[in-house]
């Protein structure tokens, strides 16, 4: 799939049916990541159509570009994405977080097909992408290692000790993106941990920092381009991102982190608040 | 220029065997990885690894929790890293780094808690961890060993530099009196018995071994038979070599350089009770901290040294029926 391929009208069309198929698969288990999961959806179209080198007919193919999502309770998402580019069948996704599962709710390397590094207590992730990305350092390998993190994530004192262990190490082939949706489970990042001025912060450590809009197909394109041109340095892009984005019943609440979804009216709800139907391909 | 004759390892203190074994197994395997976080000269690892094999060498700087991470993404690329810290930072302080990275995800990386125990001495207190065994043990996927000599600790290394498997090791310091052979093998499944004996069990790991096979010695002088049984392997438990034992000799005692709770004890008490109930005794630290204190004052303080061991085996060889 080229990139001339990928119109505005055909990724916004991708990113509802991702939210709709998403949600409709949370909403089945009763209860899940929705507002995490809704603030990543075009960063990770972009990454896993426009950007990473993979080959889902050969998960592990080594020149592949690695994804590690350290904020793994937004498995779902990547789920979703891993199932439409051909990892595995999309009848998985009605699996989420169910008895028996391959697709539990925090992202396991050992279950999915495609998922490169188990995650979920938080801000390992990211001490992992700098591995993997020294691994293929040492080997001469030119495949790039991405990473996501979270805003609430960043409280986390593991993120800042990989912070200064991949500057120093000058891991120009690690391309670190936070989910600044400005939320965390008990209210807003300014509220619990104030993390501002983020970008200075990770500017001091050391990274290329670039700031984006998380949702903006162009913006977010453009600057995955831009740093994977970085050189000597790692890069971290601040994604400026709206929690629960592209649902009316969750779009910038505070209490979308976890949703319960007791009954079929709560379901009926959520669904409704998308903006378009799709079939569901389970 | 001929390369430097190898090192008579059992002449060597234990990181010093450590340091050289690793360079090794890199030359062997370009893989295999050596991590520090600011304690390589501690380990030897400066500057034997450092200098030999610099591009298998990183030092991550003060952060236990940032290296288990990143040993776990070498893993998951097919590197073999091994992590050291002293036994406190190696385990307690980055313990759900190493559950959910390493253990969880069944990453290859090998964890060298150095100094257990006593061994700590001169730190004190902060420094000196007795849970590690526990901890460690209590861990799916993970394997923990405890080698009490260095050419035993040269089998260990082989061993876990070949296994894909995420490993704890003990590793002391020190230098310490052989007890093995150069050709020393090692079986993770495998118990040492060390001693024969039909009087009395002592089950011992790691440090306290040697004590135990003096006291064996001594003891036999005296007329009491001791069956000694070295545990190399905490995690896999060789039940069997216990068993076996115990049915002949109906009385354990267990010597560790750890807590008294749910390390090498826990683990005989666990086979026993629920296979073959005998008399046990467990010797090591009972429910305590460490302090700044030498070896000979800690045994007495905490009643687990040789003179100890001697009477536990004593009393329990005279209850018998």
């Amino acid at each position: 799939m080229g990139n001339e391929a990928w119109t505005r009208e055909r990724l916004d069309r991708l990113a509802a049916e991702f939210r709709y198929v998403v949600t409709d698969a949370i909403c089945r288990s009763g209860v899940g990541h929705i507002g995490g999961v809704m603030s990543l959806v075009e960063i990770v179209i972009t990454l896993y159509f426009r950007i990473l080198n993979v080959r889902p007919e050969e998960p592990d193919w080594p020149d592949r570009d690695r994804l590690i999502l350290s904020k793994g309770h937004a498995g779902p998402i990547v789920y979703t994405a891993l199932a439409y580019k051909g990892f595995f069948p999309k009848s998985w996704l009605c699996t989420i977080n169910r008895n028996g599962t391959r697709l539990p709710s925090h992202m396991d390397q050992t279950l999915t097909p495609g998922v490169e590094m188990t995650a979920g207590s938080l801000g390992q992730g990211l001490s992992c992408a700098c591995g993997m990305a020294l691994a293929a350092k040492r080997d001469g390998k030119g495949h790039r290692v991405y990473c996501i993190i979270g805003d609430g994530e960043s409280n986390e004192g593991q993120i800042w000790e990989a912070a200064l262990f991949a500057a120093h190490q000058r891991l120009d082939n690690l391309i670190a993106i936070c989910d600044y949706n400005k939320m965390q489970i008990d209210g807003r990042t300014a509220e619990v941990l104030e993390l501002e001025p983020l970008a200075d912060k990770w500017r001091a450590f050391g990274w290329e920092t670039f700031e984006m809009d998380g949702h903006d197909w162009d913006d977010i394109h453009t600057t995955l381009l831009r740093a994977r041109e970085v050189k000597g340095r790692p890069a971290m892009i601040i994604a400026h991102t709206v929690k629960g984005k592209g649902n009316r019943e969750t779009e910038g609440l505070v209490d979308c982190h976890n949703v319960k979804i007791p009954d079929e009216a709560t379901y009926r709800r959520l669904m409704e608040g998308l903006e378009c139907r799709f079939e569901l391909p389970y | 220029m001929t390369p430097p004759a190898a090192p008579n390892f059992a002449d060597l203190e234990m990181r010093l065997v450590y340091a050289h074994t690793l360079s090794e197994l890199i030359a062997r395997n370009p893989d295999v990885y050596c991590l520090e976080a600011d304690l390589g000269k501690a380990d030897a690892s400066i500057p034997i690894v450092s200098t030999r094999h610099p591009a298998n060498f990183i030092n991550c700087g003060v952060q236990e929790a940032n290296m288990i991470g990143v040993a776990a993404g070498l893993a998951r690329e097919g590197k073999i890293p091994f992590c050291s810290s002293f036994t406190a930072f190696a385990t307690r302080r980055c313990y759900d780094q190493i559950t959910i990275s390493v253990a969880y995800a069944n990453n290859n990386v090998k964890i060298v808690g150095t100094s257990p125990g006593i061994t700590q001495g001169p730190n004190g207190g902060t420094h000196m961890c007795f849970q590690d065994l526990a901890i460690m043990r209590a861990m799916p996927n993970m394997h923990v060993y405890s080698p009490a000599d260095a050419h035993e600790l040269r089998a260990v290394l082989f061993h876990m530099a070949s296994t894909r498997q995420p490993t704890y090791l003990q590793l002391i310091r020190l230098k310490v009196p052989p007890l093995f052979p150069a050709e020393v093998t090692f079986d993770p499944q495998r118990a040492r018995r060390l001693h024969e004996g039909d009087d009395v069990t002592l089950v011992a790991t790691g440090y306290m071994t040697r004590f135990a096979l003096d006291t064996a010695r001594g003891l036999a002088a005296e007329g009491i038979g001791v069956d000694v049984l070295h545990y190399p392997s905490v995690k896999p438990f060789d039940q069997e070599s216990l068993l076996a034992s115990a049915r002949r000799t109906g009385a354990v005692v267990t010597v560790e350089n750890q807590s008294i709770l749910g390390g090498l004890g826990g683990a005989v008490c666990e086979v026993l009770s629920e296979h073959h109930p005998v008399r046990v005794r467990r010797l090591g630290v009972p429910d305590r901290f460490g302090e700044v204190a030498d070896q000979d004052y800690l045994f007495e303080k905490h009643g687990f040294g040789p003179r100890h061991i001697a009477q536990a085996c004593r009393e329990l060889a005279r209850r018998r029926p």
